[in-house]
């Protein structure tokens, strides 16, 4: 911190953006024209983050309180349910803070950190949770997408240009067209794909992913002799990925069945709003339990909220999609205090981070080093993956807004000309979206999307996974 | 003193001298300036290693005599910055910066009165990144090995913390893709005489040479600005001689002669303009980061180019650039910053240029350059 301005990193996603977050009374975003992974430059959600970081109050059972009370009370009713509680950090803190988090998950429940690691072969989690260098994909000479990049992770397009100004071919894998891409081809048609030893495969990983689509896309890979790289969504998920490796934890999936079968009835959430991703579930919760550094749409839905620092503020380490070390930017560890409170301990700052730096295997938190890790060789995962059979599907893209609930300029669903046609959809009119007798009425786009295709970049309210099948009418 | 004199001048204090620029004379200009109650607050650059520093504002005078040096690959953007803050304030600024501040000025979100501008002559900045990649590639040096880095005859000499010089001229890095930013390759604002005063080592020969600054007073303001400085005990200055100031005109001649050259160069005509820029601007994805960090932009959230934008529509080139085209042909300074931070890499200097060359040379009009309204305010609708 340099007066009022934090030098940090971008919670969009797992991408690693540097930036400045200048305190004027307001929040303002400054460019970080230095940093390796961004050169500064910043997504939609990075520009958005004044909006994204509104300051989360303590709260029990809708009483203000101090992030001391909030914490104890959270201990009672952990203490007062355990066995039934289970813990969730997808990966939006530091590594730190995650691991005095397992520490607690083991001692009180389960620990959840939304991916099906135990599904997919040991063999396989490295190269799930460690990606490649960006300088890789700009080198590489055939790259492969199974991503928007322009949605999803958009800092990755400017590597892709300048991976093709080189010489590279880009193939989409897609319902939509991309206009960097010099081949595209819809998921269909993967068959179709011809890969080379020479060939970068860039997919992404998180809580939604269907480990069948995973182990194939894996094995497409293994067989072709090609290289994969996985990005990720939260802030550090390479890191929790990395700290859970040996961890008993569970997916997301695993958790609503768990919460819905009765066997978890309080959940611990540490920066995860998970609210939209399974509100059903939710609401069934004797204890909702957030610890955040923000306001969110599941603060206000919980019973205890337990507020410190942002991210921004936070003393710690975080690791990006390519291995590298990054600091936060602050020296608060408000979480870690209150992470103590709950689990009657004292978690000493400096001692987690040489067990942080152990585990990772570095040394030093050097922004500017990319650590060598360990890329071991893996089996050819059998896949069983199924294309969806329905005749219309609405398909969510997963991108920073949706995983933190915040408002995107994007209340439309995108869809080709020849549905437009078919369907006699008027311009500047809506489409009408039915999934089991739930109807909705929503603007369009029209853009260069598969025929049977409706995409979304928000949460519209009927999606059951990353495709559901729907009916379209005027 | 008063406009229009030059002088020759350097701080006082020993340290600064060492560790300032050219003899300290702009740290020391803008800590008797806050020292003495002329402002109410300094920008300063905070140094964190040679690429990168963060700019602050402050009320501390040490804090400003604890400030950076010459920082090339440090693109700052100060118009932006003191915008919207009523501040009484003094500040270095490179020839873009006093145009945006001038241009914010225009648009009342700065009152010009209550700013002190110290132009910087600047013959271009780097990029931080390409700057690091640069030291690698071409100078086969360890960024983090740098120590500290001038410009001297057409070379940029990076010297290492063995004392060791490493010089390749600029011409050679810029055929290779480094050096300058492009946007500062073409432009033509070499010494900032539309600034208060106009601070630069172009001039200072003999025994001065890197140990004194050249300093020309552009305004009234100007001349209270380096007078508190010498009256403050601050800095000393002396009357430059003819061969220093004849020296100063010859440089910035040959510079501004090498920046029309490469504007004929990035602005060659072309057919097809609109495939050009629909191709240009297909990857954008609406990040705004462009407009939020123009300097002569003073909209805020509400404006035109956000209000006539809709993701949802499907035009082939956005209303958001259409609108941000048409209102920067007469208003964009060519800073380069929306290149800079532009996450796809368009690059959007080039694209406005290519719309405000023909305007503001049609129009006469260079904005940030003095006081004169935009052309465009001046439209009415029974025009």
């Amino acid at each position: 911190m340099i007066g009022n301005v934090y030098s940090t990193i971008c919670p969009g996603c797992n991408f690693g953006c540097g930036l400045y977050i200048r305190e004027n009374g307001e929040l303002e975003v400054d460019f970080r024209k230095s940093s390796p992974a961004n050169a500064g430059k910043l997504c939609r959600f990075g520009m958005s983050l004044p909006r994204f970081y509104t300051p989360a109050r303590s709260i029990v059972d809708g009483r203000e309180t101090t992030l001391d009370e909030a914490a104890k009370e959270a201990a009672k009713r952990i203490s007062s349910t355990k066995g039934s509680v289970a813990f969730l950090s997808l990966g939006n803190t530091t590594c730190e803070e995650h691991l005095a988090f397992q520490k607690l998950a083991e001692s009180f429940g389960s620990l959840y950190t939304g991916v099906e690691l135990g599904a997919l072969p040991g063999d396989v989690h490295q190269t799930l949770s460690v990606g490649i260098p960006y300088s890789e994909i700009e080198a590489a000479k055939h790259i492969v997408l199974f991503i928007d990049p322009y949605e999803q992770y958009p800092l990755i397009v400017r590597r892709l240009l300048l991976a093709k100004k080189k010489g590279a071919k880009i193939t989409s894998i897609w319902w939509k067209d991309m206009p960097l891409a010099d081949e595209n081809l819809r998921p269909a048609d993967t068959s179709k794909l011809q890969l080379t030893g020479d060939s970068l495969i860039i997919a992404d990983f998180h809580p939604l992913s269907d480990t069948e689509q995973v182990k194939s896309l894996l094995a497409l890979a293994k067989n072709a002799g090609a290289k994969i790289t996985f990005l990720k969504p939260f802030v550090n998920s390479t890191g929790a990925y990395i700290l859970s490796m040996d961890a008993k934890q569970k997916s997301l999936a695993q958790l609503i069945e768990d919460i819905n079968k009765g066997t978890i009835k309080t959940l611990f959430c540490l920066e995860s709003d998970i609210l939209e991703l399974m509100p059903e579930a939710i609401a069934k919760l004797t204890n909702l339990i957030v610890q955040t550094g923000q306001e969110s749409a599941i603060t206000k839905k919980a019973h205890i909220v337990i507020a410190h620092e942002p991210l921004y503020k936070k003393r710690g380490t975080l690791i990006n999609n390519e291995g590298r070390a990054q600091a936060p930017g602050g020296a608060g560890t408000g979480g870690l205090e209150a992470l103590g409170t709950i689990a009657g301990t004292k978690f000493d700052f400096d001692s987690l981070h040489e067990s942080v730096k152990k585990m990772i295997g570095i040394t030093a938190v050097d922004e500017f080093t990319v650590p060598a890790y360990e890329r071991p060789t893996y089996a050819a995962p059998r896949a069983t993956a199924k294309p969806p059979d329905a005749k219309i599907l609405l398909a969510s893209v997963y991108n920073p807004f949706m995983w933190s609930g915040l408002a995107d300029d994007n209340d439309f669903v995108e869809l080709s000309l020849n549905m437009v046609r078919a369907l006699k959809l008027l311009k500047g009119g809506t489409v009408k979206i039915n999934y089991n007798g739930s109807l909705l009425e929503k603007k369009f786009k029209v853009a260069p999307v598969q025929d049977n295709v409706l995409l979304t970049g928000k949460r519209i309210g009927i999606e059951k996974g990353a495709i559901t099948p729907v009916e379209v009418s005027r | 003193m008063q406009k229009g004199e030059m002088f020759l001048g350097w701080s006082t204090k020993e340290d600064i001298r060492k560790r300032g620029g050219s003899g300290g004379l702009v740290t020391s200009v803008l800590a008797a300036a806050l020292d003495k109650k002329l402002v109410d607050s300094v920008v300063v650059l905070k140094k964190i290693n040679d690429f990168e520093a963060v700019p602050v504002i402050t009320s501390d005078v040490n804090e400003v005599l604890n400030s950076a040096g010459s920082l090339h690959s440090v693109p700052s953007n100060f118009a932006k910055l003191i915008a919207n803050k009523n501040l009484k304030v003094a500040l270095p600024a490179k020839g873009c910066d006093v145009r945006g501040i001038i241009e914010q000025g225009k648009r009342n979100t700065i009152k010009l009165d209550n700013t002190f501008i110290i132009g910087l002559n600047c013959g271009g900045s780097m990029h931080p990144t390409v700057t690091r990649e640069m030291l690698e590639v071409m100078y086969k040096i360890r960024p983090e090995d740098v120590h500290g880095e001038e410009i001297e005859k057409g070379k940029l000499i990076f010297e290492t913390k063995d004392g060791k010089e490493h010089a390749i001229t600029i011409d050679e890095l810029e055929e290779k893709g480094y050096g300058r930013r492009e946007s500062c390759r073409y432009c033509t604002i070499k010494i900032p005489n539309n600034a208060d005063l106009a601070c630069g080592n172009w001039g200072v020969t003999g025994e001065l040479a890197g140990k004194a600054t050249f300093v020309e007073v552009n305004s009234e303001k100007g001349a209270e600005l380096l007078q508190n400085a010498v009256d403050a005990g601050y800095v000393q200055i002396q009357k430059p001689d003819e061969k220093g100031i004849a020296a100063r005109a010859r440089i910035k001649g040959a510079m501004e002669g090498l920046s029309r050259k490469w504007k004929e160069k990035v602005f060659i005509p072309m057919d097809n303009r609109l495939e050009y820029f629909r191709k240009e601007l297909e990857n954008c994805i609406d990040c705004g980061a462009c407009k939020t960090v123009c300097p002569t932009c003073s909209c805020g959230d509400v404006s035109k180019c956000t209000e006539f934008h809709y993701r949802g529509d499907a035009y082939k080139m956005s209303m958001y650039h259409l609108v941000r085209f048409l209102h920067l042909a007469d208003s964009c300074i060519g800073c380069g910053q929306c290149t800079d931070v532009c996450p796809v890499d368009i690059p959007l200097t080039r694209l406005y240029r290519r719309f405000a060359n023909p305007v503001q040379e049609e129009l006469k009009y260079e904005p940030g350059m003095d006081l004169r309204r935009p052309p465009y305010f001046e439209v009415k609708l029974n025009d």
